[in-house]
């Protein structure tokens, strides 16, 4: 069963369109690395495949549940919530506003946060956790909230390398699970262990398997030419300019 | 120490203090968390469309704050809805609507009175059973939504993008909080007033927030700080004789500038039980007490002098309000309500003056002699009328007569020498103004005081700068216009400011007439002691004079 189907998406803000002719499917225990520069229309993508906004021309067809997964930066760090409060917010999708919280809520938030490795954190605050350990909270919310496809925006931004590692075992196990994952990037090195890559800059420069998607062309084509290439085979070893 | 809490009306104001801090507390940390800290500030005040509107339809006041502030609160979810941007600049631009359409019902549409913003104004030493009922209602409400709504509130302010898509519809909730917001803020007013209500709803919260970083703890500590600072800056009220709101609102601005620094310096328990061993430091203020005279309280200026013409020795007259102060604009202080428990007697002007005494005297207790010297009269400043002096005079010498026996001939020979002396004053003023022809006689003020005075001496009413009563009330250009034609038309010399009210209207309009504004009248009250209006028969004098030589042009004077 396909999760998510795109044909002919355009999208943009007041009138003017930033993300042209995107088309591509997510299949289950796929991960999809979404690449582009700054500005060049992922998270436009995002919010029309999470239904925040609507899409000037072409389908968007999605099977199941998105869980979202936003930059650890965007949430207010001085918050005064802990690791478990942010996971329980997961469960507000499935009840009707007035319902309270059930015991069974809680323990589910618990299981998630223990995927994710952070079940003793569970009552530390969120804004005193590393940015690592905070995305992988971000995670278990999405996990709370069982969807089967996931969208990450630039997960890895900001993280340190442990955190990173288990990050990535953390994204192959949920894709091995069945789910669909969706993930946006700067890091082409990375995208190469996943299964599909998206290369955007206003509209779909590219789309399918990494080996064969990301060719130098292709690459020039997505970072408008200011890439920097290091010594190697064809392709490999070639960063973005604001990679981090 | 403990001695303010014996009085009832403090122990009212404890309760009503208890009663809001549950729903202030708990709102309080919604409010900084979601960034409502400027609408929980604007919705008290944009009520005042509904006050207008409830005076002009003959509603209950209460019914029409409530009913603005529901629409304050959807005008700005739905602007907020519609467009993501913060709530403050979407506040401001609904609370200036309000505002202006405030302005205009009450100057173009009802020509309101002015006790139509009374409501704005609040006191905690006047509360009613009604006041505490809403209170209870309020805090109850806050309880019920927090309970069902808090954990959306909570995700929408931790990523309102994230919210989204975690299937939080936030419309609903939101809402919610900003009527609720609304509701508490508006069951407050009467305790506190809408332009101290953030001293309940944001500073203790904000406070508190400097401590805790955990929100259960958070709501604890705002909802007792709520009542600490409710209960200490009451009892500061009553040692210091400070009305009750600003008291507690520069307590909670101390606590939480100490606490700001106090952060840095010390452990939170130390910097705590410094605080509590400096307040209690603070106390100790001595306080007088009356000495076997009848006690009088006289709301008015012009009332309190005529109890101490009748009264003499005998009597100890409290007077509420000074001179040139606003009747709208007062705020009941602790010994004022402390006075009318004590007083035997109790003079008011009535007709719509002093309305906010009824709730100073029920909240007294009410075991005193009312004297409403203005019961049948309609016109609030009818006492510019030295002949209803006069029968106001004679109610307050039987008053006294009846409450203090004793000295019944002494209040009887006094009161009939003053009799004399304001039927003289009456036949000085008449002759005085019969020097002046009919013609002249034309008077413009800056607001309709002098009705009474002008019937009697025969002075045509022109027209008044201030289409109404209110003080919130603006002359329209239109209407300034008109009256600028009028006064060229009919040939009026003078125009006169009233010495309690803003000259700058009355003093563009003699500009550009070509009339004199040099001459103040005495509106509302007696002028300050030393003044020629300080008595009175000064204030009479004083009055006919400038209005005999502005309209004569300075040819006859009445002095």
């Amino acid at each position: 069963m396909t999760l998510l189907r795109v044909e002919g998406l355009t999208a943009g803000y007041d009138g003017r369109p930033v993300l042209h002719d995107v088309g591509f499917v997510l299949e289950p225990g796929e991960r999809i690395g979404v690449l582009g520069p700054n500005g060049g229309g992922k998270s436009t993508l995002f919010r029309v495949l999470l239904g925040e906004l609507d899409p000037f021309g072409g389908t968007v067809y999605a099977a199941a549940r998105r869980g979202f997964v936003p930059q650890t930066e965007r949430s207010r760090l001085d918050y005064p919530v802990s690791a478990l409060d942010v996971a329980l917010m997961g469960t507000l999708s499935r009840a009707p506003w007035w319902r309270p919280l059930r015991r069974s809520d809680r323990r589910f938030a618990l299981d998630s946060l223990g995927r994710v490795g952070l079940r003793e954190l569970a009552g530390d605050r969120f804004g005193e956790l590393s940015g690592g350990k905070r995305q992988r909270v971000l995670v278990a919310r999405a996990l709370v909230q069982d969807a089967p496809i996931l969208l990450l925006d630039e997960p890895f931004t900001g993280v340190d390398r442990p955190s990173a590692d288990a990050l990535e075992a953390l994204l192959a196990e949920l894709a091995a699970e069945g789910r669909g994952v969706l993930i946006a990037t700067h890091d082409v090195d990375q995208v190469r262990a996943w299964d599909s890559v998206l290369c955007l800059n206003g509209r779909q420069v590219a789309f399918g398997p990494p080996e064969r998607t990301l060719t130098r062309a292709v690459l020039e084509e997505t970072y408008g030419g200011e890439i920097v290439a290091l010594p190697g085979e064809e392709g490999a070893g070639i960063l973005p300019p604001h990679h981090h | 120490m403990l001695q303010p809490f014996h009085y009832a009306f403090v122990q009212r104001g404890l309760l009503e203090v208890a009663l809001l801090s549950v729903g202030a507390g708990l709102l309080g940390t919604w409010i900084i968390l979601r960034g409502l800290a400027f609408y929980s500030h604007a919705v008290g005040t944009a009520t005042f469309p509904g006050l207008v509107l409830a005076d002009g339809l003959g509603l209950a006041p209460p019914l029409g704050a409530f009913a603005a502030a529901a629409a304050f609160a959807l005008g700005v979810e739905r602007l907020a809805h519609r467009r993501r941007e913060g709530h403050d600049s979407l506040t401001a631009l609904v609370l200036v609507g309000a505002l202006a359409l405030g302005v205009i019902l009450a100057s173009d549409v009802f020509h309101s009175g002015s006790n139509v913003e009374s409501l704005l104004f609040g006191s905690l030493l006047v509360v009613g059973r009604s006041d505490l009922w809403l209170a209870a209602a309020g805090s109850a409400l806050a309880l019920a939504g927090s309970a069902a709504a808090g954990r959306r509130w909570l995700a929408v302010g931790f990523d309102p993008g994230g919210a989204r898509s975690l299937g939080v519809r936030s419309a609903v909730p939101d809402g919610l909080l900003l009527g609720l917001v609304a509701f508490a803020v508006v069951s407050s007013l009467a305790a506190i007033g809408a332009l101290l209500a953030t001293a309940l709803f944001v500073v203790p919260a904000a406070t508190v927030r400097l401590w805790t970083r955990r929100l259960p703890p958070w709501q604890l500590g705002s909802v007792a700080l709520v009542m600490a600072e409710g209960v200490v800056g009451l009892w500061l009220s009553v040692e210091l004789n400070v009305p009750p709101g600003p008291a507690i609102a520069m307590l909670g601005g101390a606590v939480f500038a100490v606490s700001l620094a106090g952060r840095r310096l010390l452990p939170a328990r130390r910097l705590l039980a410094v605080a509590g061993v400096a307040l209690l430091a603070g106390c100790g203020v001595a306080r007088g007490d009356g000495s076997g005279r009848l006690e009088v309280v006289a709301t008015t200026t012009q009332i309190a002098d005529w109890a101490r013409q009748v009264g003499g020795e005998a009597v100890s007259v409290h007077q509420i309000l000074q001179p040139n102060t606003d009747p709208h604009e007062y705020e009941p202080r602790p010994s004022d309500v402390e006075a009318v428990a004590k007083a035997k007697v109790v003079a008011r002007s009535g007709a719509g003056l002093d309305d906010w005494l009824k709730r100073v005297e029920t909240e007294a207790g009410g075991g005193s002699a009312v004297v409403d010297l203005g019961a049948a009269r309609r016109d609030p400043h009818w006492w510019q009328d030295p002949r209803s002096a006069e029968t106001a005079v004679a109610a307050l010498r039987d008053a006294f007569s009846r409450a203090d026996p004793r000295h019944r001939p002494a209040y009887r020979r006094r009161a009939a020498r003053y009799l004399d002396e304001l039927r003289s004053l009456d036949r000085e003023l008449a002759l005085c103004f019969a020097r002046v022809p009919a013609r002249e006689r034309k008077l413009v003020s800056d607001h309709d005081a002098f009705d009474s005075f002008a019937r009697r001496y025969e002075i045509t009413v022109v027209g008044a700068a201030i289409p109404s009563q209110t003080t919130q009330a603006q002359p329209s250009a239109g209407e300034t216009a008109r009256l600028v034609g009028l006064i060229r038309r009919e040939h009026v010399r003078a125009v006169f400011p009233e010495s309690s009210l803003s000259l700058r209207l009355v003093r563009t309009i003699a500009r550009e007439t070509g009339a004199t504004a040099s001459s103040t009248l005495y509106g509302d009250s007696l002028g300050p002691a030393g003044s020629p209006g300080a008595t009175y028969v000064g204030m009479e004098r004083a009055n006919a004079d400038a209005m005999a030589r502005g309209f004569t042009g300075g040819v006859v004077g009445c002095g």
